[in-house]
């Protein structure tokens, strides 16, 4: 009986949760076009979202194409197919797994930075002075911050695909003498605009959602310094499982729609 | 201020990087698909297209040079097929090239190509031009064609299968020649005598090869015949005359055994003188009377010289005699 209680309180916590986050998107949405808008803080929050971030995604990048490429390179060896390798690479990273991983990354550092910072906020009560001086926290810190990573992943992901892409053609390179000529032919030969649209589209969401749940964590994080703690950790998994969840969707529009 | 304008331009700069990979990807994937050159629409009607999309690469000479545009159908057992062909290219490839649809590899996608012709000199394409087409085996063509061969592979592989079994269990010749140990034991010494013979072969061989080093192709009598190309037409006379020497020699012979069976029948006079004993008798006989006729004659003879009548006669003739003899 206790245990059903449990259960019950658990999911009606989570629907009330996926309750509140709605009502916050509508409130973000309502706060985004009206007047007057932030665009300093906005421009700050991409510098600190965007290129402080850039260094961690290149890197992660560089080493996803190189890893990527010489793991899968024996395998096409063994089929005879090793100059397929830069078609097969270019559409893994450019489709999904450089979107993915790189909203993994950012969801990491991006996510985690807005929980804790709006959550140090919150418990040290500077929202409710920013509120009782006359300014509207939630256009400052959240508007900007959830347009910031709505507009600087997809740049972040094109960015570390294309550092990707330069790793697996320096491995090609080198394992397989192909030139950076030729590799980058073949992979814009190989390379759609199915692939290259939908994935982009869906960065933007994945920005989005990552801002989101960051703002979300951190605006509404309670119960002291535990609580911004809690708020930074629960932002990274949550976001980090609605990226999946948007992934698959975007994957099953984009299904529907092109093939 | 100084440090946000700073942070402004770092981040004008990654956001311009962004934008310009971004673009630079669109237009590099554009550019492959025509979508930015300058190009010309020309079509090809098929009656199958084996799978080809939209996007799909043409090639000209194996050099990419467009990319389909739109399939779709005109009626039936018709499909238009839409290119989009680079302007450039298009300059090169006259209007009666031909439009045909093969597999890029085994496993790749469809691609369609445009091969030229060796006919008479023809204009180069045009807007909405359309190509004559021909049909390529397909790979389920192939494939059929490839199980058909494997049909009759099983065919025949079944009938190799009764006839090895022929063979092992020994029947027909070539199942004796496998078992028969006679026959094993006397074509082992065929092969035996085989070998012994061409031992000898190789001897008389050696033999000959000595001899003939020995031969003085310039002094001897050999070497001139072996060598000189001048003597080939005398032999070839001397040939000649010995097969007419030869053929006159038959027919002597003929006659010779002709005459012979003639005097073997009873028939003729040769025949009475070789076989008659009394007729040699009589011959005997009248030889010892023609002898002593002559030695009487003879006689007669002597008697005559040296009768009046014709003793001047023969002192004549001993004058004139002794005259040529002293003339002499």
């Amino acid at each position: 009986m206790k245990t059903l209680s449990s259960y019950q309180s658990g999911l009606s916590s989570f629907f009330q949760e996926i309750g509140e986050m709605g009502r916050f998107t509508g409130r973000y949405f309502r706060e985004l076009f009206s007047t007057p808008f932030e665009f300093r803080e906005f421009l700050k929050q991409c510098y600190q979202m965007g290129n402080k971030s850039l260094l961690l995604v290149s890197v992660t990048g560089f080493i996803l194409g190189l890893v990527f490429t010489l793991q899968s390179r024996p395998t096409l060896m063994e089929f005879g197919a090793a100059s397929w390798m830069p078609s097969m690479i270019s559409i893994s990273i450019v489709r999904e797994i450089g979107p993915v991983i790189i909203a993994l990354i950012c969801a990491g550092r991006i996510g985690s930075s807005i929980g804790a910072e709006l959550g140090s906020m919150r418990v040290t009560e500077q929202i409710d002075a920013m509120e009782v001086s006359g300014t509207n926290p939630f256009k400052f810190l959240v508007v900007t911050r959830i347009l910031s990573a709505t507009c600087m992943l997809p740049i972040l992901v094109i960015v570390g695909d294309f550092v990707a892409l330069i790793g697996s053609a320096i491995i090609e390179n080198i394992k397989g003498d192909v030139s950076f000529t030729l590799y980058f032919n073949q992979v814009f030969a190989a390379l759609e605009f199915t692939d290259l649209i939908p994935a982009t589209v869906k960065t933007f969401f994945f920005g989005f959602a990552i801002g989101l749940v960051g703002c979300f964590k951190g605006y509404n994080s309670k119960k002291g310094t535990a609580g911004v703690g809690k708020a930074s950790n629960s932002a990274v998994v949550f976001t980090s499982m609605l990226l999946f969840v948007l992934d698959f969707i975007a994957v099953f529009i984009t299904d529907i729609f092109y093939n | 201020m100084k440090s946000n304008s700073v942070q402004n331009i770092k981040l004008g700069v990654l956001i311009v990087t962004g934008l310009i990979i971004f673009t630079l990807g669109v237009f590099f994937i554009g550019n492959k698909q025509n979508l930015f050159g300058d190009s010309i629409l020309v079509s090809s009607v098929f009656k199958n297209v084996n799978g080809l999309q939209s996007g799909n690469n043409v090639r000209y000479s194996g050099v990419n040079v467009g990319t389909v545009k739109e399939i779709k159908f005109l009626n039936d057992t018709a499909i238009c097929v839409d290119m989009l062909i680079n302007r450039e290219a298009g300059n090169l490839i006259k209007n009666n090239s031909l439009a045909t649809i093969n597999s890029d590899g085994l496993v790749g996608s469809m691609v369609l190509n445009i091969l030229p012709t060796n006919q008479a000199p023809s204009p180069t394409i045009q807007e909405g031009d359309t190509l004559a087409s021909i049909s390529q085996v397909a790979t389920a063509d192939m494939l059929n064609t490839l199980n058909k061969t494997n049909e009759n592979a099983a065919l025949l592989t079944e009938d190799l299968l009764k006839i090895t079994n022929s063979i092992n269990s020994g029947e027909g010749v070539l199942g004796d020649l496998l078992k028969d140990k006679i026959l094993a034991k006397n074509v082992q010494e065929s092969v035996e005598n085989l070998n012994e013979t061409t031992r000898a072969a190789r001897s008389g061989m050696t033999k000959l090869n000595g001899i003939l080093n020995k031969v003085d192709y310039e002094n001897s009598v050999a070497g001139l015949l072996l060598s000189d190309s001048s003597a080939q037409n005398s032999f070839r006379i001397i040939i000649a005359d010995l097969q007419t020497a030869s053929t006159q020699i038959k027919e002597i012979s003929a006659d010779l055994g002709q005459f012979s069976n003639n005097l073997n029948s009873e028939k003729g006079a040769l025949n009475y003188v070789v076989k008659d004993t009394s007729f040699v008798n009589q011959l005997d006989q009248s030889m010892e009377n023609i002898e002593e006729a002559t030695h009487r004659f003879n006689q007669n003879m002597e008697a005559l010289k040296h009768n009046i009548l014709f003793r001047g006669y023969f002192r004549k003739l001993e004058r004139q005699k002794a005259r040529e003899e002293k003339q002499n």
